[in-house]
């Protein structure tokens, strides 16, 4: 029964991420090299940003304020992260089109830097919830459960397992959001990822508060749910667009 | 719309990368479901891993360093010896001896010790089975891995030899992972010394086999996973694809193609029917390391043959390094008519790498699940950097120095670094 609940957790918070990699990711290897390097570089930043802050913790005081810090400086870390990812993805770009003429196949479409996006996405967010819930999983599959005080409502493992689905969604497409902004230096776009990212992290301090998570993780949810639609409706007016481009051309 | 190049790059790699992550995924629940059972009253074994020093959890921090060190010592001695002892029967034509060797060992990491672990996971799980069932299940298994492993003129399917490979891998790491922690470490770090010297420095016994079978002609002696393309014969092939930095693009080719038989010119290129023009190049396997002590040495080695008219781009460089791949070998059909057998070679990787690196993140997999993510994330992007490096060096590379350095640092840092943060953010619910 503990084992089907610990499988239940960790389906929870990656059964979506297990779907997208089935059916984009897993045809294509290049994209799984993609999702494995970009959890690589997750793993990284976590392992910097707590070495950072390896000598600050444990918070002793009760305040909100060094965790109001921590929330922001481990958020601005790992945007800095996304524009070097982006460089490198850059410099790639340039090389697999080089390739792809050389070898006189067609250079990448604008699906395949979709895709290479979702995958380095889908990296994020899969570390996040690796390193954050399914990791601190271990014990769920004993005969025991654990609350924490402060939101008693529900198992920790529970919680955690929801809000990482949260984060994943938004890492995954924050990160096509990003790259396309990025193509085409459009400010709204390059802008508003750090912005979500921000305001899901402090987000989560609701939860500090006793009970608070009642309220947080609505409210979490509604920014990962406007992140996907906003997503959605980014990639559906550049698909259209190109669409008309291209439908002269092949006339 | 002919498929983009997103699908064809990296198939090699990734056909490497995924028998040594089912290894490890393998090699972790095993190590999970295991250790729960008999933790309390586990018994130190003596291995030829252990010769020396038996640790116990009472001993100081200094005595445990001193003994794991002299037991790595003693373990890599054996093992040279036991490979320079291959090598000397090698260079003077015991391929048979050898051959059978091979098929013993396999039949006994298999039979007993496989058996033993088969038997530890019957208990555990209280699976209602037979002493009868349960000796005529492992003797088939048995009989047929022992069968897959050198099969001359029988036709196994690669998939079963493949298999078997990574099943005895796990049997090997699953042994390896009853060392105690600090002998684990040393004999790590020791093993992969052992490897890069053993690979790359001239005298060093795997360099010689490795060039004495490319010599010959010849496969070697020894247990090595083959990422051979699972595609059926005479489809056509995207080829290989590696990221390559600054090579001339046949310098990187890997997998390789070669018929044999009377054959006509390949269709794409030049090939006008001339006769096939074999090119031998040096080998690109990635070498690994001896095998657990007392059995043998694994070894990758590949020869590559190449029909001179494929490569029409042959020097061309490409200026940043790119990425290769791709080349549509092969015309499915032969012009003359001609009967043509086709065998690809892949990359090749030595069991040793399979069980060195399983045994690394069994040993995280007794700490906590996030030192196991890191461990396999460090070893399996190490793998990538050294799949590059061959591609660009294009000779046989040690397989273990880089995943083990990187396994072990990260191995360390999370637990030191990022546990206490990560647990101490994650159990107030904060998230970012």
């Amino acid at each position: 029964m503990t084992l089907a609940a610990g499988i239940g957790y960790v389906l929870l918070a990656l059964g979506p991420s297990l779907a997208l990699f089935v059916t984009v990711v897993s045809t294509k290897p290049f994209l799984i090299l993609i999702l494995l390097s970009s959890t690589l570089l997750w793993l990284i930043s976590l392992i910097v940003l707590s070495g950072f802050w390896k000598a600050f913790l444990p918070i002793k005081t009760s305040a909100w304020w060094p965790y109001v810090i921590l929330i922001l400086t481990s958020v601005v870390f790992q945007e800095g992260l996304r524009l070097v990812l982006w460089r490198g993805y850059k410099k790639m770009e340039d090389m697999l089109d080089a390739f792809a003429d050389r070898v006189a196949k067609p250079r990448l479409y604008l699906t395949d830097k979709m895709q290479i996006a979702l995958a380095g996405g889908l990296g994020h967010g899969v570390a996040h919830a690796v390193f954050f819930c399914l990791s601190l999983l271990t014990p769920s599959f004993g005969p025991a459960t654990f609350y924490v005080d402060k939101c008693s409502y529900a198992p920790f493992f529970l919680i955690s397992a929801i809000i990482s689905l949260a984060f994943v969604t938004i890492h995954t497409f924050s990160m096509v959001i990003a790259f396309n902004g990025y193509a085409q230096g459009n400010k709204s776009d390059q802008l508003i990822v750090p912005a979500i990212h921000i305001i899901a992290g402090t987000l989560t301090l609701v939860n500090l508060a006793s009970s608070g998570c009642i309220v947080g993780i609505p409210l979490l949810y509604i920014v990962a749910l406007s992140t996907l639609a906003y997503c959605g409706k980014m990639v559906w007016r550049r698909l259209t667009e190109t669409q008309i481009r291209l439908a002269p051309q092949n006339q | 719309m002919d498929g983009s190049i997103l699908e064809s790059i990296g198939v090699e790699i990734i056909g490497v990368m995924s028998p040594v992550s089912i290894c490890m995924l393998l090699v972790v629940l095993l190590v999970y479901s295991l250790t729960s059972f008999n933790s309390p009253s586990v018994e130190p074994i003596r291995t030829a891993a252990n010769l020396v020093y038996l640790e116990a959890p009472s001993d100081s921090t200094s005595q445990k360093i001193e003994g794991s060190l002299l037991n790595a010592l003693v373990f890599v001695i054996l093992i040279a010896a036991v490979t320079f002892l291959l090598v000397v029967l090698y260079y003077y034509n015991f391929t048979n001896f050898l051959k059978n060797y091979m098929r013993f060992s396999a039949f006994f990491v298999l039979g007993a010790m496989g058996g033993s672990i088969m038997l530890s996971i019957v208990r555990q799980f209280s699976i209602p089975v037979d002493a009868i069932t349960c000796f005529i299940l492992l003797f088939n298994f048995t009989v047929v891995g022992v069968v897959s492993v050198f099969a001359e003129g029988i036709p196994i399917p690669i998939v079963l030899r493949q298999v078997y490979m990574v099943v005895l891998g796990i049997i090997v790491a699953a042994w390896f992972t009853n060392l105690p922690e600090w002998t684990t470490w040393t004999l790590l770090v020791a093993l992969a010394v052992y490897d890069l010297v053993a690979v790359l420095a001239p005298g060093g016994p795997l360099k010689i086999l490795v060039e004495l079978a490319s010599s010959r002609d010849d496969e070697l002696p020894a247990l090595v996973y083959e990422a051979r393309p699972t595609v059926s014969r005479g489809s056509r092939r995207g080829g290989l694809g590696l990221l390559v930095g600054g090579v001339s693009s046949d310098d990187v080719e890997v997998e390789m193609s070669r018929r044999n038989g009377t054959g006509s010119g390949s269709g794409s290129g030049s090939g006008d029917g001339e006769s096939v023009e074999m090119m031998d190049e040096e080998t690109s396997p990635l070498v690994p390391n001896a095998r657990d002590g007392a059995f043998s040495v694994s070894v990758g080695g590949s020869d590559q043959f190449r029909q001179a008219e494929i490569v029409e781009d042959e020097g061309e460089r490409t200026p940043l390094g790119a990425i290769l791949g791709m080349r549509d070998e092969m015309e499915p059909q032969s012009r003359g008519g001609d009967v043509r057998e086709e065998m690809t070679r892949g990359i090749k990787l030595g069991l040793g790498d399979f069980v060195f690196y399983s045994v690394l993140v069994g040993r995280a997999a007794m700490y906590d699940l996030m030192t196991v993510y890191a461990c396999y994330l460090a070893i399996i992007s190490g793998l990538g950097c050294t799949l590059i490096l061959l591609s660009v060096f294009r000779h046989a590379l040690p397989a273990l120095p880089i995943s083990i350095a990187l396994g072990i640092i990260f191995y360390f840092l999370t637990r030191v670094l990022m546990e206490p943060f990560v647990v101490g953010t994650s159990t107030n619910l904060m998230m970012f």
